[in-house]
């Protein structure tokens, strides 16, 4: 289940299929480095070789081979996601990935699968308010090829485009939010959250998936204005990851996208986090059963030092059946049958969430009053030793097993390239997120989970009466099909 | 916010288009280079003093070890027909405390390892398992034992697990693809099959700790485990490691008979309609009893399948997704294991669409059949990818795991993937069809909708394709 701003949005499948793809990303220098066992402390698990360099274009490219499989990663990371879009037009970033599978000036509809999928590969893309990324894993002989199709898709995709393939996506994407959104209980959470949690035009407003009447209204001019300005080479990241040698891939590299010139720089203003002073309560009435209660606060995004904080703050209040919340709710009082808290980043904006499925015979307004006096608690005595040891065992494993994976890999080292300027930003997100300490925890509590927040309660149809404290919660109808 | 404005001005100022002059002939297509070398991960075959397999494969790139023991049989071979969810109830039961640790200790110790020891038991096979570093591989190892050999099943955790069952079964009650499946196996197996049962209120109420006592006691024996170690180790040592940890294991237990009861009669062709008032989508399920995994014909079966609804451009998913733009997405597939599991084909699709998208399932269903002949690339791309796929199954140590557990627990030979190759470039297009009528029978399909009746019964009923029965959503008649 994802809490307010999780989402992402993609080709087709489900996000479980990248779960790999968490580790965020630092400040460095431009030029082309190398990195490598070198910098490393002896013995660091914590490593991944890479070079990088850029082309004349601004196009950023990065390298790690890497031959125990015989396959190859090639990922297209493009700095621009939904808090791009402009308001009338949300679910844009996301239909506009649709638009790049529909073939480009030289790669008719269908070449793409056919030498991804198509040779015993795969490919999909993947959307979220912040980047879109591209990717294929293909057997080690189609790098060449791969590099053909990505880059043909940023020279030469309006050479290729009609209103009927936009149009032929859009109906395909309306099924994909009818799916995920519209035909799911509780689907329509995020949403009604994200609305609540930013004030109106911000670019965190809106979820990823976007409402029917924007994805409707979206026209061909849009996707090439969108095209022209974020689809260009110096708003790119190409990392190469998996079985292939470096000197024939950049020779490949530099035959394919040199070529493709520079956008207009692009700027990116900054994005102020969003404050509430006081409570928001909602109630929506769902097709659901039984009635679930999600409490959201807003954070702070990948760029403040105090996620971290709150990333270890998660897996203390809930997990573990020793995590508070879980403890205490789940186990002691037996009140609900779950429970989850966690933090989500973004690049700009952060949330931090507790969600609540209650055990008949106990209400959401007693469950909400509970979970403020664990966090009031928390706030106060701040983790034990042993709660901060356990909320970042599992760091080291989490990264081990993402190195058997290149296009875990390759997601790693670009995130790390586009959210901090430096692929390598891994080891000090390692570094950091273990050493956050318990004061560190206990002032993120303090500081961020205050009074300001959004309580949504989600009912059965005609269930209000269920909602925590419903008397002081305003009706909202989220939003509604057509 | 202002700010936000003028992000938005900006965009719209330099949206200016830039053409340039291409140099390179972008027409050819890049020639491959040649296929990579088919690896094969090699492993060990041992037997513990207790008559479980071991099975090590050293892979030490990386400091990680994958450690499993499978079982063969599952659910289906030893649940009761009342005691329905006892498997996954034990399973859930086994984290509950040991005679040393109660289940907090035990989560807690998990947690400062880093890892989690996962039990699952499912409709044939079963498994206890976990991925760790290098270095913890002895404590949890040490854990896993723990929770195998000296469970205490306490009743107040079975009664907390109980009310959280009760409330996923509430919830999933209301979930149209939760639904779909529940009504698609009780119809295509009934209510009396292992394959058509399912967990009800009742059988949740119904379960003891003495069910679950005796269940563990039954189920986790060594006799008909496997245990499997990927990664990090030396094949020569970890057998001592193993014994050491596995010592109080004992006392027998083997393969379980896989025979099923004889499945219902196959029905004439119908659409089972079940009702979800206001639903956006209509959740389809189209399928039959199918092989099990030994049959000859499982080659020619996965590349008809491949080419039917296997991969994005396969026609399903390239008719209804991409051309009609009716559903995010339809596939199709077999099920395969020692008894009969379906073969389903399915997605969910925009509910004013249903009927026209059933007409297209059918059309393909048909058309894989003969009336849409198998083009050569079709079976040439089909062929191509299921061979090249296979190095993708050998990538991490949990895969070469469950690769080779699985070549075991289906009973097949240990040099199956050095000939996996060879097997499929064998199959013809004649092959495809002929296992495409053998078991896509056109007659005797059941076609489960999980949609809003008001709106879809009249135009599916138009469609002429067959009569509708309406099901309520545990698949038992309704008018």
């Amino acid at each position: 289940m994802s809490i307010a701003g999780a989402r992402v949005e993609m080709r087709y499948g489900t996000a479980a299929a990248i779960a790999a793809i968490a580790i965020a990303v630092g400040a460095s220098s431009p030029q082309a480095r190398q990195a490598g066992t070198a910098s490393q402390p002896k013995g660091s698990t914590i490593n991944i070789p890479f070079e990088e360099y850029k082309l004349p274009n601004g196009l950023r490219v990065i390298l790690s081979p890497d031959r125990t499989t015989p396959t190859v990663a090639v990922n297209v990371w493009y700095h621009v996601g939904s808090k791009n879009e402009e308001v009338g037009r949300t679910g844009f970033a996301h239909l506009f990935e649709h638009v790049m599978f529909t073939g480009s000036g030289n790669v008719a509809y269908g070449t793409h699968d056919k030498y991804t999928e198509g040779v015993g590969g795969s490919n999909n893309g993947t959307t979220d308010n912040d980047r879109t990324l591209y990717y294929e894993t293909i057997p080690s002989n189609f790098l060449e090829n791969s590099l053909w199709l990505e880059s043909d898709r940023m020279g030469f995709l309006l050479d290729a485009l009609d209103i009927a393939k936009l149009n032929a996506q859009r109906d395909i994407v309306k099924n994909e939010r009818r799916q995920g959104v519209d035909n799911q209980p509780y689907g329509r959470a995020d949403e009604i959250i994200v609305e609540a949690l930013y004030p109106k035009g911000h670019p965190y407003s809106w979820d990823v998936i976007g409402s029917m009447k924007d994805l409707s209204a979206a026209s061909e001019e849009d996707v090439k204005n969108f095209f022209r300005l974020y689809y260009a080479p110096n708003n790119a990241i190409l990392t190469i990851v998996g079985d292939f040698d470096a000197a024939q891939a950049k020779q490949w590299v530099g035959k394919y996208f040199a070529e493709i010139p520079s956008g207009k720089p692009i700027t990116r203003p900054t994005i102020a986090p969003a404050t509430l002073t006081g409570t928001t309560r909602l109630v929506y009435e769902d097709r659901v059963p039984l009635p679930r209660l999600y409490i959201v606060w807003p954070t702070v995004g990948e760029k403040h030092a105090d996620h971290f904080a709150l990333e270890v703050l998660g897996p203390i209040l809930s997990g573990a059946r020793t995590a508070r919340l879980t403890k205490a709710l789940v186990y002691d009082k037996q009140a609900a049958a779950s429970v989850t808290a966690r933090q989500n980043t973004s690049e700009d904006v952060g949330q931090f969430g507790v969600t609540l499925s209650p055990r008949p015979g106990h209400t959401l307004t007693d469950l909400e009053t509970e979970v403020y006096a664990i966090i009031e608690r928390l706030k106060t005595e701040g983790p034990t030793p042993q709660e901060l040891q356990g909320a970042t065992a599992g760091e080291e494993l989490g990264f081990l097993n993402n190195l058997q994976s290149n296009l875990g890999k390759s997601t790693t080292l670009a995130d790390g390239a586009g959210y901090h300027d430096d692929p390598g930003y891994f080891k000090i997100d390692f570094e950091k997120r273990r050493s956050v300490t318990a004061d560190e925890v206990k002032r993120a509590a303090a500081r961020y989970l205050g009074e300001g927040r959004v309580v949504l309660s989600i009912v059965p149809q005609g269930k209000v009466d269920q909602a925590a404290r419903p008397a002081d919660s305003r009706k909202v109808t989220g939003g509604e099909e057509k | 916010m202002r700010r936000v404005t003028s992000m938005v001005a900006v965009v719209a100022l330099l949206s200016v288009a830039a053409p340039f002059a291409q140099q390179l002939d972008r027409r050819k297509v890049p020639p491959a280079g040649k296929p990579p070398v088919l690896q094969v991960p090699t492993w060990t075959t041992m037997k513990l003093s207790n008559g479980a397999q071991l099975l090590v494969s050293e892979r030490k790139a990386l400091p990680l070890v994958s450690f499993t023991i499978s079982f063969y049989g599952g659910a289906n071979q030893f649940e009761r027909p009342g005691r329905v969810g006892i498997a996954s109830l034990t399973a859930a039961m086994m984290r509950e405390g040991t005679r040393t640790r109660d289940g907090e200790a035990l989560s807690q110790a998990l947690q400062l390892l880093g890892t989690n020891v996962n039990i699952n038991v499912g409709g044939e096979s079963g498994s206890i398992s976990f991925l760790s570093t290098t270095e913890k591989f002895p404590a949890t190892l040490d854990i896993l034992a723990d929770m195998l050999l000296n469970p205490t099943f306490p009743t107040p955790a079975l009664e907390r697990l109980r009310a959280q069952r009760l409330v996923a079964l509430t919830q999933s009650q209301a979930q149209p693809n939760a639904i779909g499946n529940r009504v698609f196996s009780r119809v295509l197996y009934g209510a009396e099959h292992p394959m058509g049962r399912d967990v009800t209120e009742a059988t949740i109420k119904a379960v003891t700790t003495d069910d679950v006592a005796s269940f563990h006691k039954d189920y986790f024996k060594p006799g008909r485990a496997i245990v499997t170690v990927i990664g990090d180790v030396d094949a020569a040592t970890v057998k001592g490691t193993i014994e050491k940890a596995l010592a109080a294991w004992t006392g027998g237990g083997g393969k379980p008979s896989f025979a099923y009861p004889a499945l219902p009669a196959g029905k004439p062709t119908a659409i089972y309609l079940v009702d979800k008032p206001g639903a956006a989508q209509s959740v389809f399920n189209i399928g039959i009893p199918g092989p099990p995994r030994n049959t000859p014909d499982y080659m020619a079966l996965q590349v008809m399948n491949f080419i039917l609804g296997g991969h994005f451009q396969s026609r399903l998913n390239a008719n209804i997704r991409e051309e009609k733009g009716y559903s995010y997405g339809v596939n199709s597939g077999f099920s395969y294991g020692k008894g009969p599991g379906p073969f389903r084909a399915g997605g969910d699709v925009v509910s004013e669409k249903t009927d026209l998208a059933l007409i297209e399932f059918m059309k393909e269903l048909k058309g894989i059949q003969g009336e849409k002949p198998i083009t050569d690339e079709e079976l040439q791309m089909a062929k191509e990818t299921m061979v090249q796929r296979l190095p993708g199954q050998f990538a991490s140590v949990s895969q070469i795991g469950s690769s080779i557990t699985g070549l075991m627990l289906q009973d097949l030979p240990a040099d199956y993937y050095q000939n996996y190759a060879k097997n499929v470039q064998a199959i013809s297009k004649e092959d495809v069809v002929r296992a495409a009528k053998k078991y896509v029978d056109l007659e005797h399909l059941n076609i489960i909708i999980v949609g809003d009746r008001k709106s879809i019964e009249e135009p599916l009923k138009k469609t002429g394709i067959a009569p509708i029965v309406i099901l309520d959503g545990e698949g038992n008649p309704k008018q």
